[in-house]
């Protein structure tokens, strides 16, 4: 009568940390883990770097960031959040912007201060001085105005404006 | 069994080796575009240690990305400018070249759209441009308009993308 020596050894320590004590039951894992991770930062939580300074001083260039794609699943876009906004080609290059002005609303600048429907917005993460003018421009359905913090930049070099309700990919996580 | 299994791993592999080599050798409409464009955006970037006579090579080269007549309209804020024609498009990018400073272009994103005759296409893309004086990230989208010439694809209309009204 013989003894199976081979079965009967336990998994070395290196072999324990690296696939565990059952391998089968490791690989299992794994791929739940791959599968959750990529449904999750594909679909619902979009992993961002932000590049550029057009919302300094809240978001620094170079920092990374997440895009929450099911933030508007239940309600609509509102004034004060943070969005990313797709463009037409793809998703590799997204804005990020504040939403200052709802549908139907009017937006105007006057001596760097926000102005919807006449009145004055306090904006207290605008913290760059501002001195843009712009005529009251009308939101119109299904539209959303948005813009940068960083007023600082000169009105041309900053992208704003109008941006299509389809267009708003999701609310910025942090 | 483990015979049959081989043989079915084996015409996997030779399935997988005929798409591929299919893909490489005739390649769709829409895959010519892209490759295309990737070469003009490697065409398009510049180093800043470039003499002027590459310069001047590498801005011949870009040339023949587009057709004799191509119109590029650019219409972003603070300006606005129109190029007619392949020599204007050449002044314009060896004059931009000898400025100095690197470029460096990408297009991150590329949508194709092809018309129904293989002939055309209109292409929605993502410019991503690197500039080093001063060091700076632009974006612009840009529809671009190109035509088929024998095997060729060339540009013959680029113009800026407003994203927000």
């Amino acid at each position: 009568m013989g003894t199976n020596t081979e079965a009967a050894r336990p998994p070395s320590w290196l072999q324990r940390v690296i696939i565990g004590r059952d391998p089968r039951r490791t690989l299992v894992r794994l791929v739940v883990l791959v599968t959750v991770s990529f449904v999750v930062f594909k679909f619902v939580l979009v992993p961002v770097h932000v590049d550029g300074g057009s919302m300094l001083p809240t978001y620094k260039a170079n920092g990374v960031n997440f895009v929450n794609r099911l933030s508007y699943l239940f309600h609509e876009p509102r004034r004060g959040d943070v969005v990313a906004i797709g463009l037409q080609a793809g998703e590799h290059v997204m804005y990020m912007k504040r939403i200052v002005g709802l549908p139907g609303e009017t937006v105007a600048f006057h001596k760097g201060r926000l102005f919807i429907n006449g009145k004055p917005l306090a904006e207290p993460y605008v913290k760059l001085p501002c001195d843009w003018e712009h005529e009251p421009e009308q939101v119109v359905r299904d539209q959303y105005y948005v813009v940068g913090d960083n007023r600082e930049m000169s009105w041309e070099d900053h992208t704003h404006g109008r941006a299509a309700r389809g267009r708003i990919m999701g609310k910025v996580l942090l | 069994m483990k015979k049959w299994l081989v043989r079915g791993i084996v015409v996997g592999v030779l399935a997988a080796l005929g798409f591929w080599g299919w893909r490489v050798f005739f390649p769709s409409p829409e895959e010519m575009i892209r490759k295309r464009l990737s070469e003009v955006a490697k065409a398009a970037s510049s180093s800043s240690k470039e003499g002027l006579l590459v310069k001047a090579l590498n801005a011949s080269a870009l040339g023949e990305f587009f057709t004799l007549d191509v119109q590029i309209t650019i219409d972003v804020p603070g300006t606005q400018h129109t190029i007619n024609g392949r020599d204007e498009l050449m002044q314009a990018v060896v004059g931009a070249r000898s400025e100095g400073g690197s470029l460096s272009i990408e297009f991150p994103d590329i949508k194709v759209a092809v018309s129904p005759d293989g002939d055309s296409a209109v292409v929605n893309l993502t410019a991503k441009a690197k500039v080093s004086r001063p060091q700076e990230t632009y974006f612009q989208e840009l529809r671009v308009r190109m035509t088929r010439i024998k095997r060729d694809w060339l540009i013959n209309q680029v113009e800026t993308v407003k994203t927000l009204s």
